[in-house]
């Protein structure tokens, strides 16, 4: 057979030849952020805890948290033979901010994992470049229900209980305690706007009924206007959705008023670096919380122990909910590596789906589990209030009730459609 | 209507509180804008160091661990209270002096050198008190005597708001009765209109310059410690104090007492009530505010020149 080279066929050939090349140049194509296969070099941890900002005081106390588990690790010999090493950077409670860090992380500083958040914007903002890397992304103590919702993710993994878990654990027992007339207050961002829809509803489901509702910027600095106006509502219950230095600004105001008692105040959640330092008196109204640093259960003492021993000098003198989530999502995350024996991420993300934690273990009062669906640790949340007979200095709250993960599961959770692993980039930076 | 009107009321009482507030936080900008021709952005750090500095004062928490201060702090809550509202504008003053003296090189120079300085001072001051205090909330604890709340028909009102509104009028008061019925204040007001006379009349500008502008950190400072127990005390708080004390004095006119007094007046006015009927435009109203009066007389109520040529 003969074969003759013409010059039509060679631009045929040369033109299909090109097309092909720019197909699998161009693509469509993910990226991909592979290294070299694993070796001794340390593993690297990208924490994106606020230091500054709305946020500040609570994303130290996360950090606490992170590094503890890190150093407790490294003092066992490290994972799988390597010493784990932390890079912070302060994401400024500020989306845009966590968005140039998370760059950052990923791209210059080739950390293996992401850790750290509070601020639910700025969780968003992380996790969607860490989704477009591939990253693993765990969001430490944002707590908006979209988290776990609308903005999963499948590198992202959700380490508080949400606004909505902690409305369902109080809704039913304040409607029956205080009455139906309720008022809700909310920081008009999208944690306060969807802890707000949330528990509006749980709180309708209940049978109860919206006097009022009011948006409130985020920076507001003066509630005097506001809490006239809820005496002018006279309503039975105030649900406030409002956090941060927003949060601190109104509860103190509201005490000054004497407000405190009367309405029944529902406080979605209270953070405890939000109320250390100022007595339980600042723990005002009915809140919830996943952890507390006296608990009657097992791990809990020897834990507060090994924080003061770390941290002598802390004005947070005792770990609370927001450093305990930093600390069990952190250890979480060093254990599942040791398990797959590598950083790739999608042996860690199927490592974590499903994962059960045992209450002991999570010194909590229900075991755990992370929902394979929305990527949502489910666990207990406690209902508490300010302790009036406190068993120490810091002892502020009095824990009312255990509820267990199944009793308060969010709705919100439904919504959540994760990316397949198909559209999820592999990522391991060896 | 006459419903509409009784409800009205307490929002009305309030906005005059509120307003009276936010002069106060403007005194002391208006003085270093209105002799030194200085826009200090550094105002809100002086605000929130006048606070720490009380906090310390206080005791309790946020108090000096020393064995030689507790005597001082076993004083009964009223006199440590009056002590720091002295002893903290006064430390405050100091820090202002050690500014001062930084701005002098931008004296006779384009606004924006100073402007730049004060900014970097804010900021260096901000991460100053990070360091020292931590980022974590503190409260200044204040006497019995003015926490709690009164009833006025069927509502409750804060004790301490009408105190703080009552003192804020004092300070007015007082500044108004310094600057107009004291020989320093006539030098400080000749020093306001033309600094050259002053100096022509044979009265030492520097030193001018460094009382009016420790005078001004002062003013800062007991603002700070005022609003402490309203708005906390942590380290970006200075951040919520210049902010409005800009509008204050943009709206007001620059080197206009009355002008600031009667911005803050409005401003107070206008954030109460927007907060009450229309929460959610109730920090973006006073902004609102400035643009409208910038936009149709630049200069403010009652300033002679537009800020930005101060």
């Amino acid at each position: 057979m003969s074969s003759k080279i013409t010059r039509r066929s060679m631009l045929r050939g040369t033109a299909l030849a090109t097309a092909g090349a720019g197909a699998a140049f161009f693509g469509p194509w993910k990226q991909n952020r592979v290294y070299a296969a694993a070796s001794d070099k340390p593993i690297k941890i990208g924490l994106t805890h606020d230091a500054s900002g709305q946020f500040a005081n609570s994303g130290q106390a996360e950090k606490r948290g992170t590094i503890m588990a890190i150093q407790e690790a490294n003092a066992k010999g490290g994972v799988l033979g390597r010493k784990v090493e932390y890079v912070w950077m302060d994401t400024e409670t500020t989306p845009q901010t966590g968005t140039r860090v998370a760059e950052r992380l990923i791209t210059r500083e080739n950390v293996h994992f992401m850790v750290g958040a509070i601020q639910s914007g700025t969780a968003n903002a992380i996790s969607q470049v860490a989704q477009k890397y591939g990253c693993v992304y765990f969001n430490t103590n944002s707590s908006s229900p979209t988290e776990s919702g609308k903005n999963c993710h499948r590198v992202k993994f959700v380490w508080d209980g949400s606004g909505e878990n902690f409305s369902r654990a109080a809704a039913k027992n304040a409607i029956d305690a205080f009455g139906k007339k309720w008022m809700f207050l909310y920081n008009d961002y999208v944690w306060g706007q969807n802890t707000n829809a949330a528990t509006k509803k749980v709180a309708a489901n209940y049978g109860a009924d919206a006097v009022d509702e009011v948006a409130i910027p985020v920076g507001t600095r003066d509630f005097s206007a506001i809490l006239l106006k809820i005496q002018q509502q006279k309503p039975d219950v105030v649900a406030a959705a409002v956090g941060g230095d927003d949060f601190k600004v109104m509860r103190k105001q509201v005490s000054d008023m004497g407000l405190d008692t009367s309405p029944a105040w529902l406080n979605n959640q209270q953070d405890w670096p939000d109320v250390y330092g100022l007595g339980a008196d600042a723990a005002f109204g009915v809140f919830g919380t996943t952890w507390y640093h006296l608990l009657d259960l097992p791990g809990v003492k020897d834990f507060v122990a090994r924080y003061q021993a770390r941290y002598p000098t802390t004005r947070i003198s005792v770990p609370g909910n927001v450093t305990y989530n930093g600390y069990v999502a952190m250890r979480e995350l060093l254990r599942v590596i040791e398990e797959t024996g590598g950083t790739d991420n999608t042996k860690i993300i199927k490592a974590l789906e499903g994962r059960k934690m045992s209450a002991d273990d999570r010194m909590q009062t229900h075991d755990a589990v992370i929902d394979p669906n929305s990527h949502h640790v489910q666990q207990t949340v406690y209902l508490a209030r300010g302790n009036k007979k406190p068993a120490d200095k810091t002892d502020y709250f009095e824990i009312l009730t255990a509820a267990d993960p199944e009793s308060v599961r969010a709705s919100a959770d439904a919504v959540c459609k994760l990316e397949s692993f198909a559209d999820t980039p592999s990522y391991d930076q060896g | 209507m006459v419903d509409f009107f009784l409800g009205l009321l307490p929002h009305l009482l309030n906005g005059v509180a509120l307003g009276l507030l936010f002069a106060l936080l403007s005194l002391g900008f208006m003085l270093i804008i209105g002799v030194m021709e200085v826009i200090n952005l550094a105002h809100g750090s002086l605000f929130a160091l006048g606070a720490y500095f009380a906090v310390m004062l206080m005791g309790q928490d946020g108090g000096l661990p020393f064995a030689f201060m507790q005597a001082y702090y076993d004083l009964p809550a009223i006199p440590r209270y009056i002590i720091a509202l002295i002893v903290a504008p006064a430390l405050v003053a100091v820090v202002g002096m050690g500014l001062e003296i930084c701005l002098r090189r931008t004296y006779g120079k384009d606004p924006l050198y100073g402007l730049l300085l004060t900014f970097g001072a804010a900021l260096v001051l901000e991460e100053i008190i990070r360091e020292i205090w931590g980022p974590a909330e503190y409260f200044l604890p204040l006497p019995k005597a003015i926490r709690g709340g009164f009833f006025f028909g069927d509502m409750i009102y804060s004790n301490y708001r009408i105190f703080a509104a009552v003192f804020a009028m004092a300070m007015i008061g007082l500044l108004w009765a310094f600057l107009n019925r004291t020989p320093y204040g006539a030098v400080i007001k000749a020093g306001a209109h033309d600094s050259e006379m002053v100096r022509v009349l044979g009265y030492n500008l520097s030193r001018l310059r460094l009382f009016v502008f420790a005078f001004g950190a002062a003013l800062a400072a007991i603002a700070g410690i005022v609003m402490a127990p309203i708005w906390g005390v942590r380290p970006h708080v200075g951040v919520d104090a210049v902010i409005p004390a800009f509008v204050v004095i943009v709206l007001g006119g620059v080197g206009s007492f009355w002008g600031a007094v009667s911005a803050g007046l409005l401003v107070g006015m206008v954030v109460a009530l927007t907060a009450a009927f229309l929460t959610e435009w109730s920090l973006l109203s006073m902004y609102l505010l400035l643009l409208v009066v910038v936009t149709f007389r630049s200069r403010g109520f009652a300033g002679k020149a537009s800020a930005l040529k101060a």
